[in-house]
């Protein structure tokens, strides 16, 4: 296997890893409605409409995220939308950590107020941050295996 | 492959291409594929008129609610309110957010059904969120108050008072103050303000929030949460927004 193959490799497992974790966290999200948004209002940023608004519309976001960078389409543009998504959840707990909210992002379902004692904001911006390295390799080199855009770009 | 063989292939194309034209000879400009971007486009779109969607079905699902003009009687820390056939235990903490969501979604359907003597509903008024106020005890505080607004003769005006003046998590929540005030202000009878503050029915609510949390036909996975909904002893499934009305079919 030489070097660009084994990058493509390697972008492929980015984009499909990335595609799993939107999957995942907004399909927990759009079966629990009324949690997801108990999440959003407990990061106090939002109006009541526009808690609303973001905890209904999220999920289906995520799940789409998910579903085009699973199908491999748009590859570059969509790892950009992702990286921004994730920007802003990291500014989201970030704010909450600075306030001395005691919240659960609700990253996969869940969420809300928890006691002082039990916010996990370290990890929580940890794993956002591994997540946006995923993010950042697929936008740097889109180059990737099994997707439409390499089926459809005349150079597979 | 790198930058600079990259640019050694433009500058070859290029050249090539001169050498075409002065030839005479027209390449056509290849098309930049926007398939993708368009399909990303109408992914994205197709998500937001979902969630958007979901969220107008689930806020007009409830209607607008009527007035309660129920009755309500209590024994213990449980309300019961209406005197229908169709009895709906509903175990409740007014601190609780997603109480309060389920609130907003079905008053007005159960209001609707209390009202005209379809079903009645046995309250369980709990504190399982006493920890989450600062400081401590919020929940048994607001269930006090509900108990006591039963005697008073205005409980389903302030159970709905409870729910729409709900505190956040973390935060101090209503004083005994704000509590008394919005019961003088539906027009509490007797002496309302002395059962708020004197927490006359503490201990049941204490009481049945112990029994709540250990009954086991009430617990999802081992845990006992708020709301909690039973018919005839089984757990009502929230995620069914027709609950309700099957329940009233089912009789």
């Amino acid at each position: 296997m030489n070097r660009a193959r084994a990058l493509d490799v390697v972008g492929t497992l980015a984009r499909v890893g990335l595609a799993a974790v939107w999957l995942v966290s907004g399909a927990l999200k759009a079966v629990d409605p009324d949690q997801t948004f108990v999440a959003v209002r407990a990061y106090d940023v939002l109006p009541e409409t526009g808690v609303e608004l973001v905890a209904a519309v999220l999920p289906f976001l995520e799940l789409a995220l998910g579903l085009l960078l699973l199908v491999g389409v748009g590859t570059r543009i969509v790892a950009v939308l992702s990286a921004v998504l994730l920007m802003v959840f990291v500014a989201g707990v970030s704010q909450a950590w600075a306030r001395g909210l005691s919240i659960d992002c609700g990253c996969f379902g869940g969420g809300g107020a928890v006691d002082p004692g039990n916010t996990a904001y370290v990890q929580e911006i940890l794993r956002d941050t591994g997540f946006l390295v995923l993010a950042a390799w697929v936008i740097v080199r889109p180059r990737t295996l099994l997707s439409f855009d390499s089926h459809h770009s005349g150079r597979t | 492959m790198g930058g600079a063989s990259r640019n050694d292939k433009k500058r070859r194309q290029e050249a090539a291409n001169q050498r075409l034209a002065a030839a005479g000879i027209q390449v056509p400009a290849k098309a930049a594929n926007r398939t993708p971007l368009i399909v990303v486009g109408v992914v994205l779109l197709v998500a937001i008129v979902i969630g958007g969607a979901v969220l107008y079905f689930r806020t007009t699902a409830n209607g607008t609610a009527a007035a309660p003009t129920y009755t309500a009687t209590v024994s213990g820390a449980v309300v019961t309110a209406g005197t229908g056939k169709v009895v709906v235990d509903t175990y409740e903490d007014f601190l609780c957010p997603i109480c309060n969501q389920f609130e907003k979604r079905y008053s007005a359907q159960t209001v609707d059904a209390l009202n005209s003597g379809k079903i009645s509903v046995r309250y369980h008024t709990i504190a399982i969120l006493d920890p989450s106020s600062t400081p401590a005890g919020y929940s048994t505080r607001a269930a006090n108050a509900a108990i006591c607004s039963v005697s008073a003769g205005v409980y389903p005006a302030y159970r709905e008072k409870l729910f729409a003046e709900q505190p956040a998590e973390g935060s101090a929540g209503l004083s005994n103050e704000q509590l008394v005030a919005f019961g003088t202000a539906l027009g509490a009878k007797g002496d309302f303000a002395g059962c708020v503050n004197g927490g006359t029915g503490t201990k049941a609510v204490a009481a049945e929030t112990k029994k709540a949390i250990a009954d086991p036909a009430l617990q999802t996975n081992g845990n006992f949460g708020t709301p909690t909904l039973a018919i005839k002893g089984t757990k009502v499934d929230l995620n069914d927004s027709n609950w309700l009305k099957n329940a009233i079919a089912a009789g």
